[in-house]
């Protein structure tokens, strides 16, 4: 073993440098793929927020479809079918119990009804909070009629007066932070679009 | 260090001194990933990958690695390929990678990568080397295998996502829940030291 000052400093400085570098190789070729995947993920969930059924599920195909019915101004999605506008798409996002919740929901284009709901990134207790991402808890959220809502309260869970909502048992604390923002988000939303 | 049979290799880490049952390292993750199968078996491919070529590579390299810098050297080797799963992972397995989460990232922590290392890579040549990563990777990903079937089967009433038992079945929360993978990882260290006592035992009269 060479017992030398510079040697351990040379030594660590080369093996970084050829880590380095073909770590980098690796995510550079990977790059597109990454964006590709993660940009399919979003088209699927957002077209799932207008509940636009895709016969195509390839990259390609949900490409097309997406492209062809939905454009995206500031941070909102637009749906449109032929010319008319038939909804808004925007981002809700709160606190959970573990991490950030960030989602979409869909709402029709005279605001009075919720046409869908998705999330985009949680990290909930799996099988407990974790479950606000399954079928069973975002269907309720399909055509929810909001227009006799009053101020600030479109979701509201059942059995309190004018639920519309099955919170998830067990999970008290996802379903209240989810109903929290979404209501915000919701009202911000529709005031900045009312006000315009 | 006498020299062993890559036999002896697989059956050491494999079985007879396996990490988790035996040396009862990498626990942390065994409690974490076990709710679902094929998390737990994405996870254990992830490791021995990781295990293997890092033993591997520090094994090649251990003649020329300053003693005093072993450990950065070893880390910086362990976070190199684990980035590269992670890299992997999330190019061709997007579902996978959203699943597992932050615990691919933690495979760096995992303390049976840092120990293989530290115990035999430093000291034996490659190719053993990287056979004891394989042998130490298989024992962990069996492990959580059997801790994973338990927890999906009875969680979920289904394994590797295909639904086993029908509507009748009331799935048991807690399974789910990390609590369940301490009561399953104990009783699965308890059989396999009964059955280990008991092949001593059988082996010392004869």
């Amino acid at each position: 073993m060479k017992k030398t000052f510079w040697y351990p400093i040379v030594f660590m400085a080369l093996l970084t440098a050829i880590f380095t570098f073909v770590l980098a190789y690796m995510d550079y070729s990977t790059a597109e793929r990454v964006a590709a995947n993660e940009e399919y993920e979003l088209q699927t969930k957002i077209l799932y927020v207008f509940d636009i059924d895709f016969e195509d599920s390839s990259v390609e195909g949900v490409d097309r479809l997406f492209n062809e019915k939905i454009t995206l101004e500031d941070d909102v999605y637009i749906y449109q079918e032929g010319d008319s506008i038939e909804g808004y798409a925007f981002p809700v996002a709160g606190s959970g119990l573990w991490g950030s919740i960030v989602g979409y929901v869909g709402i029709s284009e005279d605001y009075s009804t919720i046409l869908g709901l998705t999330f985009t990134q949680q990290s909930e207790t799996p099988g407990l909070g974790g479950r606000i991402e399954e079928e069973d808890f975002l269907s309720q959220f399909r055509e929810l009629d909001i227009s006799e809502s009053s101020q600030g309260e479109y979701v509201v869970y059942n059995p309190a007066p004018g639920g519309n909502v099955d919170a998830i048992a067990g999970a008290t604390l996802t379903s209240k932070s989810v109903a929290n923002f979404m209501n915000d988000d919701i009202h911000s939303f529709l005031q900045e679009r009312r006000g315009e | 260090m006498a020299k062993q049979k890559t036999g002896e290799i697989f059956s050491m880490g494999v079985w007879l001194d396996n990490p988790i049952l035996r040396q009862l390292i990498g626990i942390c993750s065994a409690l974490a990933v076990t709710n679902l199968m094929v998390n737990s078996l994405v996870m254990g491919i992830g490791l021995t990958f990781v295990t293997a070529f890092s033993s591997l590579t520090i094994s090649a390299i251990r003649h020329y690695t300053p003693k005093h810098i072993r450990m950065m050297v070893q880390v910086l080797i362990i976070a190199a390929y684990v980035i590269m799963v992670d890299i992997f992972l999330k190019a061709y397995m997007p579902e996978m990678s959203k699943a597992l989460g932050p615990y691919i990232g933690l495979i760096i922590t995992n303390c049976i990568i840092m120990g293989r290392a530290e115990a035999y890579a430093q000291k034996n040549p490659p190719l053993p080397a990287f056979y004891d990563g394989v042998a130490n990777g298989i024992g962990y990903t069996g492990v959580l295998l059997f801790i994973a079937f338990f927890r999906e089967l009875l969680g979920f009433g289904s394994l590797f996502g295909i639904q086993i038992f029908g509507d009748w079945w009331t799935a048991w929360t807690i399974m789910i829940m990390p609590p369940s993978a301490f009561f399953l990882l104990a009783i699965a260290i308890w059989i396999a030291y009964n059955l280990r006592e008991k092949h001593q035992s059988e082996g010392a009269k004869s």
